[in-house]
């Protein structure tokens, strides 16, 4: 096991990750909003405490003591969340050995459990970190509430402090517009869709999060089982799609496909914008065997780092470096996962 | 499409918030939602506070009435006050859920649609909880058997809650 983006998963052509994140407090500290500094690092002494009686080994990052980069990588590995980069005061993550598991301290919550997985593993995501909030649970002394259950600092977080959310690349459904049409429906069902179209253009990846909204009155077995239908429906979906569109436009998307093939393992230098629209059509080629000398755990290793804070790492400087920093990293993964 | 906000450029970025089964759609372009804080540059795995003020003003900006008569609400553990909980969305500490308990479960049930906690049980108590959520479910079982007029269940659903009760004084 290792980090998300360098390990393979089931369904992994199409789902990037798993991520089930679990939110717990302790009873009677504020929460991080309404705390102290001191009560911020007795949280961190308590969950250090408490883990180090496990087997599994923990490893504490205190935020205030890395550099910007340092965790603006975190960021772009999806270890902490962009809340932590802004105000770094009292606040920590405690990442697994195997780096499967993240706890970040005193982010929204005073806990935040998170195991992230390549491809679609929500029940072997859900088993690790149910066991890793067991051990903890009995150490600490959670702030649950009877009839809400586990209490958070947001009300739409309270009960099972569960979130189960699926990265997919659909470009597929985003070729024939049919995306929108299909978010629309199953927003109906409790599921949250947000766009990856971040970099403010539209060939920006192709790349979506879709979560359960609600947290309280079910079972923590049966909010995953509803958001995994869901998205087993949209991955089915995107599947038929992909082959229609082999069927009646087999030679002009092998084209797309190829060309943008041939910037990425050829080119001398690369934008992150550029790059996002190449990403997401080798991405799909290599999914659907066009391309066969590259793996998705290629790509997804490319789309992390190659992200600014890791070529800023390299020590490029300039936008002009960064770029042709960007590009030798590419062409390295790529010839690297050829030999 | 045309942006929502500025209608002027081509929306790039389409946003879905779905609550509670209704769905709202948002088509911006690039520059709007970089004014709205919509769009981070990154792939936001995190972020689940997400519009969650507005929807929290929606709910209870409604009743002008009623909001004055909760806005001298105050938590005593951690000194949250109505005012403070409606603008950032966030409660102070566990208190809380007890001082504003109103109207947490008017905006849990539309939010959630529930108002009650059905998942894992974790705290000292779990085990009280645990028997506790079965001797309630073994009693509605008890009145749906009676309403079936199914007497030997019935009797056997009688004995066992009989028994966990025995057993619960224990634990309690």
């Amino acid at each position: 096991m290792s980090k998300w983006y360098s390990d393979s998963g089931f369904q992994d052509d199409i789902v990037l990750s798993t991520r089930i994140r679990l939110a717990r407090n302790i009873k009677g500290i504020p929460f991080p909003n309404r705390m102290g500094a001191e009560d911020g690092k007795k949280v961190i002494d308590l969950v250090s405490d408490a883990l180090s009686e496990l087997n599994y080994k923990f490893n504490l990052i205190r935020l205030s003591d890395i550099s910007e980069i340092e965790r603006q990588k975190l960021f772009e590995q999806h270890v902490i969340s962009s809340q932590m980069l802004k105000n770094t005061a009292d606040k920590a993550v405690f990442v697994s050995e195997d780096d499967a598991v993240s706890i970040l301290i005193n982010e929204e919550d005073h806990i935040r459990l998170q195991c992230i997985y390549a491809g679609a593993e929500s029940q072997k995501a859900y088993e690790l970190i149910s066991k890793v909030d067991d051990f903890l649970s009995e150490r600490l002394q959670y702030a649950f509430h009877e009839k809400y259950g586990h209490l958070t600092a947001c009300p739409t977080n309270v009960g099972t402090g569960m979130r189960v959310s699926f990265m997919l690349h659909l470009p597929a459904l985003c070729m024939t517009r049919l995306a929108d049409n299909l978010f629309a429906t199953v927003g109906k069902l409790g599921v949250t869709v947000r766009g990856m179209y971040g970099e403010g253009t539209k060939s920006s990846g192709n790349i979506f999060q879709i979560s359960n909204q609600v947290t309280l009155g079910k079972t923590e077995a049966e909010l995953s089982t509803n958001i995994t239908d869901i998205v087993n429906q949209i991955i089915a979906k995107e599947r038929e799609l992909r082959r229609r569109i082999i069927q009646e436009k087999g030679v002009s998307v092998e084209d797309k496909i190829m060309r943008s093939y041939g910037i990425m393992r050829y080119a001398k230098k690369i934008s992150t914008e550029e790059l996002a629209g190449h990403l997401s059509n080798v991405r799909f080629g290599v999914s659907l065997g066009i391309i066969k000398d590259i793996t998705i755990k290629s790509i997804n290793e490319i789309t992390v780092v190659t992200r600014p804070a890791h070529i800023a790492e390299t020590g490029a400087s300039t936008a002009f470096e960064r770029d042709v920093k960007r590009a030798e990293i590419i062409s390295s993964i790529i010839e690297k996962k050829e030999e | 499409m045309l942006c929502s906000i500025c209608n002027k450029n081509k929306a790039t970025i389409h946003y879905k918030t779905v609550t509670n089964g209704v769905a709202k759609e948002m088509h911006l372009c690039s520059e709007c939602a970089g004014e709205m804080g919509i769009g981070d540059k990154h792939i936001d795995l995190f972020g689940d506070a997400f519009n969650f003020n507005s929807i929290l003003n929606q709910l209870f900006s409604t009743d002008d009435k009623k909001l004055s008569s909760i806005n001298g609400l105050k938590c005593s553990g951690c000194g949250m006050d109505f005012n403070m909980f409606n603008s950032t969305g966030l409660l102070g500490c566990d208190k809380c859920y007890d001082v504003f308990a109103e109207q947490i479960e008017t905006m849990l049930q539309k939010t959630q649609g529930a108002t009650s906690h059905n998942g894992k049980i974790s705290g000292a108590d779990r085990e009280k909880i645990k028997k506790r959520n079965e001797i309630r479910e073994l009693k509605s079982s008890l009145q749906k058997a009676i309403y079936e007029e199914k007497y030997e269940d019935a009797a056997v659903l009688r004995d066992r809650i009989k028994d966990m009760e025995k057993g619960g004084e224990d634990i309690v």
